[in-house]
């Protein structure tokens, strides 16, 4: 039996102050329009909001503990567990960084095959986030019509690694394996369609009064607040600041594909719905081009998937199973895990979120000494603090849609 | 005798290093190599102490003193064009020196680089906020500060962020084991049920592969099944190797008796 | 007006339906489960995935409330945290009887592959549970089993008496 005083609230939900008429309120930790964790502790005068106190923490799983504790290849699958609506994006940043620590080439096959993952990945980003807000702000046909596509691209993803949602589908040093034979073509197809649908959306929304009226003039973050908060992608590039990773410091064969970087001076709601919306073009255009360059390989017979490392990284399976000194060393790097050099690195990608960036202190041994996890939606919600007062209760909700953030990426 | 075990670094270490194991090292570079870094470096330089710089991979890593963290920041920011803070943290050396390291990430957009501002502190010395510059070093502190104990002066709300407010102990130091301590065990029951449920709740399971064959609830006996909840009796219990033995023994082998069976007296015999 | 003669002796006998209360009370409860929406890390998504056009589970009679007030069923979907345990523990003494729990993924079973200081091992340390589902993350389609199986043992229940308020403590 519970005892009625054991669990009293740190301050009842709703308190009334009549002296200065200020009410606190408790939004959250699970709030169904919080996406995830958040809890707000939100100070208001009437209705509108003065203060604001984002407290997060409710996910904390302490995954850069469970870092220091894993050998590299064993942190892969908690990455998943980071962004888990773009699961493929957290294991390519780790990958990528591990990579750079141990000064490896990938093959050109892997990089378009990772390429294509990692362009999937941000289009099931961007769709689950027009559904989740389009969903808290009221509409719920584009709830429905979003995670329809959302499920193509979920089959076309299990169909090369297994899984819907924790993909882990990249290795340190490539791709595991190669792509499935109707995967260009389903992927052709979903993209032929695509630019209908995306049409649907905007179509359902654009002019949409209440959508309006949400959204426009809602949320405005300036350039500096952006800046100085430390907001990457969507965010950062719909408060008129032109910076996306993917283009400024091209990983991959980013600089081989030709993109737009969509990007707006409105700095408010709408300007970075606006920005999803183009940056699924943008990311359509990618993947009909990595198709091409898939074909390309294809065709001048480039086969490998992995880096070839012997001292970091297992030889391939034939290798394995013929030669006794690559099964030995493969022996080795299961059991005791590779030992990168000694030094530290700091590697970015541009998640679907944003700037998602792995450090990574190596001492020489197989575990890592400290790894931190730069997440995009820590300071998304951050910025909330200083986003929120002003706003009205019901701004709230679209702010928090627009923001983008993902719980297993703020608390880690 | 048991194997000593370091109390200073209680994290995961591999059960074997080759004796003559030598780390390689992750090549570093000088700084003059990079003409946009040199000029950065001579700018740091020019007002503050640098104990040392070098760029690994792609990057500059400045070395400055823990009090000079905000004006070097602010030069940065105001004369560099380093615009944007995107991570800094802290590395746990006490085991090693007694020391944190704190570690600020920066990044020039009109330049396109990123260079690193390191520092390191004693375990009780505080280290002054950069928020006042960068706001993201708000949340960044407040982690640090939850994470490994870090005092930061000047913070305008210097609470924990990720665990509870009501938490003991810095998890991310080199002495908190990975599946916590006794506070942390006892953390959920305590607050919701009290000490005195301790004893009906029982003890976390981390084993992952922990089978209570008496627990008939939650674990299926294959093919000695009772039904869900009862008591095993002694007629369910499991064979050994004796019951499994024929009536009679097999050919060949001859069924062990105990009665059969002698002591022997003279050892020498 | 049109006069129908029934002939009760034949047409298959009556148009009355025997059956006990139990069967009546469980068949209404079992056909609408209203679910609370718990989603707390990535299984959480798979539940709106199974909620949405798809794999639509309103053809279960399931529909995802806001409320606790409002539910019968709460699906823990995903990592459960040491700073979160008590929030889970206040909304489901907030549920009304009878009221069941389905803990779905391996962290909301057991801390799955979080056995950190941070996550509690198991959510039947918190609130009783009536079924665990398996899976990192589970499929919409076990989501949909679970449900199922949870149907089956709530027509299995007796309806009539008053039901014993399941406790951990």
């Amino acid at each position: 039996m519970q005892q009625p005083n054991r669990l009293r609230p740190f301050f009842e939900n709703i308190t009334f102050d009549r002296e200065d008429n200020e009410m606190i309120v408790n939004f959250g930790p699970q709030h169904p329009s919080a996406h995830g964790q958040l809890r707000l502790i939100l100070h208001m005068q009437q209705e509108q909001i003065t203060k604001a106190h984002p407290d997060v923490g409710y996910l904390h799983r302490g995954m850069e503990k469970m870092a220091e504790n894993m050998i590299y290849n064993e942190f892969m699958p908690t990455t998943d567990r980071m962004d888990y609506i773009a699961s493929s994006s957290n294991n390519y940043g780790f990958a990528l960084a591990v990579e750079k620590l141990i000064d490896v080439q990938v093959p050109r096959r892997a990089k378009v095959i990772r390429m294509m993952l990692l362009e999937i990945n941000r289009l099931m980003s961007h769709l689950f986030w027009l559904a989740t807000t389009a969903l808290d702000i009221g509409a719920m046909t584009v709830f429905l019509y979003a995670f329809r596509e959302r499920e193509y691209l979920m089959d076309i993803i299990e169909d090369y690694c297994g899984a819907r949602l924790t993909h882990a589908a990249i290795r340190i040093g490539g791709v595991p394996l190669d792509i499935p034979d109707n995967f260009l073509h389903d992927l052709r197809v979903f993209l032929n369609k695509l630019p209908e649908n995306i049409k649907d959306y905007e179509d359902l929304l654009d002019t949409n009064r209440i959508w309006l009226m949400r959204m426009e003039d809602v949320g405005v973050i300036p350039e500096e607040m952006a800046l100085s908060w430390g907001c990457t992608g969507p965010m950062l590039r719909a408060s008129n600041v032109k910076w996306d990773i993917r283009k400024e410091e091209p990983y991959e064969l980013y600089d081989e594909v030709e993109f737009e970087v969509p990007y707006s001076d409105k700095c408010d709601n709408y300007a970075r719905y606006k920005v999803y919306m183009q940056e699924m073009r943008e990311s359509a255009k990618i993947l009909y081009q990595t198709i091409d360059m898939y074909a390309e390989t294809v065709k001048n017979n480039e086969t490998e998937l992995m880096a070839h490392a012997p001292q970091y990284i297992s030889a391939p399976k034939l290798e394995l199973m013929t030669q006794n000194y690559s099964l030995m060393q493969h022996f080795v790097l299961v059991t005791q895990g590779m030992r990168p050099p000694v030094g530290e690195v700091y590697v970015v990608t541009e998640s679907p979120k944003g700037e998602l960036g792995f450090y990574i202190n190596s001492q020489g041994g197989p575990y890592p000494y400290r790894l931190k996890l730069r997440a995009p939606s820590f300071w998304h919600t951050g910025i909330l603090t200083d986003l929120l007062p002003g706003h009205y209760i019901p701004d709230v909700v679209s702010i928090i849609g627009t923001t983008n953030i993902v719980f297993g990426e703020v608390d880690r | 005798m048991r194997a000593y075990k370091p109390k200073d670094d209680v994290q995961k270490k591999s059960y074997y290093t080759d004796r003559y194991w030598i780390a390689p090292q992750v090549p570093t570079s000088k700084v003059e190599d990079d003409a946009v870094f040199a000029a950065d470096l001579a700018a740091i330089k020019a007002k503050f102490d640098v104990s040392d710089a070098y760029i690994q991979v792609e990057q500059m890593v400045v070395y400055i003193k823990p009090e000079d963290n905000y004006a070097v920041l602010e030069l940065l920011r105001d004369e560099l064009g380093y615009t944007q803070l995107s991570e800094m943290s802290a590395i746990d050396w006490i085991a090693k020196q007694g020391q944190f390291e704190i570690f600020y990430q920066m990044l020039s957009m009109s330049k396109r680089k990123r260079l690193r501002i390191k520092c390191f502190i004693d375990e009780k010395q505080a280290i002054e906020s950069v928020s006042p510059l960068f706001r993201s070093a708000d949340w960044s502190e407040r982690e640090m500060y939850d994470m490994f104990g870090t005092i930061v002066n000047n913070h305008p709300y210097m609470k924990r962020i990720l665990m509870p407010d009501d938490w003991e102990g810095h998890p991310l130091r080199k002495t908190y084991p990975l599946q916590g301590d006794e506070f942390a065990a006892w953390y959920e029951v305590d607050r919701i049920y009290g000490k005195e449920a301790r004893a009906i709740i029982g003890p976390e399971i981390r084993d992952s592969a922990e089978v209570d064959r008496l627990d008939t609830e939650r674990f299926s006996r294959l093919g000695f099944e009772v039904p869900m909840g009862a008591e095993p009796k002694a007629a369910d219990a499991e064979p050994t190797v004796e019951t499994l033995q024929e009536e009679g023994g097999v050919f060949l082998v001859e069924k062990f008796d105990e009665a059969d069976g002698h002591i022997i007296e003279d050892r020498k015999r | 007006m049109a006069q129908h003669q029934v002939n009760y002796s034949q047409d298959g006998g009556l148009p009355i339906a025997l059956t006990s209360i139990d069967k009546v009370v469980n068949w209404g409860r079992s056909n609408s489960l209203w679910a609370m929406t718990y989603g707390l890390a990535c299984c959480g998504i798979e539940m709106m995935a199974s909620g949405a056009s798809r794999f639509d589970f309103d053809r279960f009679g399931t529909i995802f409330r806001a409320s606790p007030r409002q539910s019968d069923l709460m699906i823990v979907a995903g990592t459960l945290t040491k700073k979160h345990a008590e929030f889970i523990k206040r909304l489901y003494d907030q549920m009304a009887e009878p009221r069941w729990v389905i803990s779905m993924g391996s962290c909301a079973n057991t801390g799955g592959m979080f056995n950190t200081y941070a996550t509690v091992q198991g959510v039947d340390r918190i609130i009783p549970v009536d079924l665990y589902l398996p899976g990192c993350a589970p499929r919409p389609e076990t989501l949909q089993y679970a449900v199922m199986m949870l149907q089956k043992k709530i027509r299995a229940e007796k309806a009539g008496k008053a039901q014993r308020p399941k406790r951990l403590l």
